[in-house]
């Protein structure tokens, strides 16, 4: 005799009904809220929809014209390949390497210095958006301390670096930014790792590039896994940094895809094509998401 | 197959001195046990042995090479951990031939051997399971499969039944001695149970606090122990204490006495038998009868008796000796009775120490009963 409710209902709920509906009710409410506003996207990435001016009230359905312009028109694409630059050079290599070398280096360490790099790490990530752009644009600057103190010494003409490695900065201060939690993260799942299986790998002959190939990181996979969704999803959308630095300057160079999106819906004022992207980047993030998602799951 | 030795040997955790200085040589071939309670240094020791540790002090040597720099994989050994330490993500075959594959050896080769040390252990079936989908018994067999392969000179144990049930460690531990006697390869086996230490050693090694209290056979440190730490570890059923008092008593019907200087007589509950009628002894009365069906251990309070050596414990098969709340008197044989002094040393019984204790047959029939 099989309750049908047990199959999808908590237990600890299923047994009563009003229990079950009150419980459901945020969740509805919270899901109603989510699907509400990715409609409200969905649908005006079909109108021709503007901030300002005519269109601004009297807007009309244009069929799939936005999404033609994300390919026919420049921009999108660019900007698509300034984010996919941008996230896998800051989140995936820079945040996630570093990440996991800070953490497999530092936990063998006990006492102030394993303590004051990890403050160093978590100041990074704690530190307002607005304040580290101003950080490091002053940093980076002509005047900045790294003309001053390093450049200059060595007899080296000044460099504007935010003009002329802008992305590169941008990348570096989000690595800085974000390494933090791809070490929280990479610490907690290297305590999971059991010791004895490590010590078992060394007694096997196993040096330390192989322990960590071959038995570590098999083992923590499906961390790497988590970590990488994560972090790809928040540095694919990732907006105040950038944007508070460059702007999406110099002309394009950094103009990631939240801030294409930012421009030409409240600069530009075409809010029906920023739907569009703002639909685009859901896809790409989807996908990438699915990949990453195969990863967690277990070998059989 | 090697001979191992230690010179000295230290370990210290910062300023923690965990291993005080130990001597031993282990011939080729040898099985030794190294016993003790938790945090001895018996891990801490096998760990050093295996290069998982640094030494501190003194020398490890193993096939006359000494060994304090070199790294774990050339020393020769293999390592069967507490944990079985099975890479959770290789199965049963990639387990096993890991370490080949790092060594470079070829194919045909490891494959013969994987097959063979499955072969010995019974594991043929499931050499392309994953390591969770195996039950604990099996994950053992695996991890010490994984140590066979590598042919090593010695093979190291760290408490490897500790994980099983009551039931499957009876049937491990056979299966080691019998592998022990299959390969003959030298063994050293860490363990915090004594039963295991004295069925299957041919040498035991107590340890205490980071230094070594006794080394001998399972007989020889049962029937003499060297002080009243080895005498209460020892042994399936802890040692008796009593004052040299109680002592005199339990030995007064029979002519023997106790030895001057003595502070602390130690008797086992097999040794202890009940007084004929009317004959002097030691009396108590019986509060707890644990029935084994072979044998019942009673455990009695003691008349009289002075604070601390109020309980003693009888291992008994004879039938009348009256249930709980009985008034029993106690004796039992002189050369029974270990003597210690009062920094725990044993003292010189009623025969001579040594060559006296080591032919007393009568112990050695009752026991087997």
């Amino acid at each position: 005799m099989r309750d049908p409710r047990s199959s999808w209902a908590s237990p600890w709920l299923s047994g009563s009904i009003p229990v079950l509906v009150l419980a459901a009710l945020p969740a509805l409410l919270f899901v109603g809220v989510l699907l509400y506003f990715t409609l409200w996207a969905v649908v005006f990435s079909f109108t021709d929809l503007e901030l300002f001016g005519r269109k601004a009230t009297d807007w009309s359905f244009v069929g799939i014209e936005n999404y033609e312009r994300l390919f026919t028109r420049r921009g999108f694409l660019e900007s698509l390949w300034t984010t996919l630059t941008f996230t896998f050079f800051s989140a995936i290599v820079g945040q996630s390497v570093l990440g996991f070398l800070l953490a497999s280096t530092l936990r063998r360490y006990r006492g102030s210095m394993r303590g004051t790099i990890e403050v160093c790490l978590m100041l990074g990530w704690l530190l307002p958006d607005i304040v580290a752009a101003f950080l490091w644009s002053a940093t980076t600057s002509k005047t900045g301390l790294v003309n001053q103190v390093i450049l200059g010494p060595l007899g080296v003409e000044p460099v504007n670096f935010l003009n002329d490695y802008a992305l590169q900065v941008v990348i570096l201060a989000n690595i800085w930014k974000g390494t933090a939690w791809s070490y929280l993260l990479y610490s907690a799942a290297l305590d999971n790792v059991p010791g004895e299986v490590v010590e078992a790998a060394k007694v096997d002959g196993a040096n330390g590039w192989q322990r960590t190939r071959r038995v570590i990181l098999p083992i923590i996979k499906p961390h790497i896994g988590t970590n990488m969704l994560f972090i790809t999803i928040w540095t694919f959308t990732y907006f105040p940094l950038i944007y508070a630095m460059t702007g999406g300057g110099p002309g394009s160079q950094t103009e990631t895809l939240p801030i294409f999106l930012y421009q030409q819906s409240f600069s530009v004022g075409k809010l029906g094509y920023g739907s569009a992207i703002s639909v685009a980047m859901l896809a790409i993030v989807g996908v990438m998401s699915i990949f990453y998602l195969r990863l967690l799951k277990e070998p059989k | 197959m090697a001979d191992l030795a230690l010179k000295g040997v230290r370990k210290a955790f910062g300023g923690l001195e965990v291993i005080k200085g130990v001597d031993l040589d282990i011939r080729d071939g040898e099985f030794v046990v190294f016993v003790g309670p938790s945090g001895c240094g018996k891990s801490t020791l096998l760990r050093m042995i295996a290069g998982l540790e640094t030494v501190t002090g003194g020398e490890v040597s193993i096939g006359g090479k000494v060994m304090n720099g070199v790294p774990a994989p050339r020393r020769g050994i293999s390592m069967v951990f507490q944990s079985y330490a099975l890479y959770p993500h290789m199965s049963v075959r990639e387990n096993m031939s890991f370490g080949l594959q790092i060594a470079g050896m070829d194919k045909a080769e490891t494959t013969r051997r994987v097959e063979a040390a499955a072969e010995i252990l019974q594991i043929g079936d499931y050499l392309d399971r994953a390591p969770r989908a195996l039950s604990g018994g099996q994950r053992q067999r695996v991890a010490i499969g994984r140590a066979i392969v590598r042919e090593p000179e010695v093979f190291l144990f760290d408490e490897p039944l500790s994980n099983l049930d009551a039931a499957l460690r009876g049937q491990t531990r056979v299966e080691i001695a019998r592998l022990h006697a299959r390969l003959g390869t030298t063994m050293i086996y860490v363990t915090h149970d004594q039963t295991e230490a004295m069925t299957l050693a041919d040498r035991i090694v107590v340890l205490r606090g980071g230094r070594v209290e006794q080394v001998g056979t399972p007989l020889e440190l049962y029937r003499a122990p060297a002080n009243d730490f080895v005498a209460g570890f020892i042994g399936g059923h802890t040692m008796n204490f009593l004052s040299p008092e109680q002592g005199r008593a339990l030995l007064a019907g029979t002519g023997g006495a106790v030895p001057a200087g003595a502070k602390i007589i130690g008797v086992r509950p097999e040794h202890l038998r009940l007084a004929e009628p009317g004959a002097p002894g030691l009396t108590g009365r019986i509060d707890v009868v644990e029935e084994f069906g072979e044998f019942g251990l009673y455990h009695l309070t003691l008349d009289e008796a002075p604070e601390g050596h109020r309980e003693i414990t009888l291992k008994s098969d004879a039938e009348g000796l009256g249930g709980e709340g009985a008034q029993i008197t106690l004796t039992c044989r002189p050369e029974a009775i270990h003597a210690f002094d009062d920094k725990g040393a044993a003292l010189a019984a009623g025969s001579p120490a040594g060559a006296g204790r080591a032919d007393r047959p009568s112990e050695e029939t009752r026991h087997v009963r």
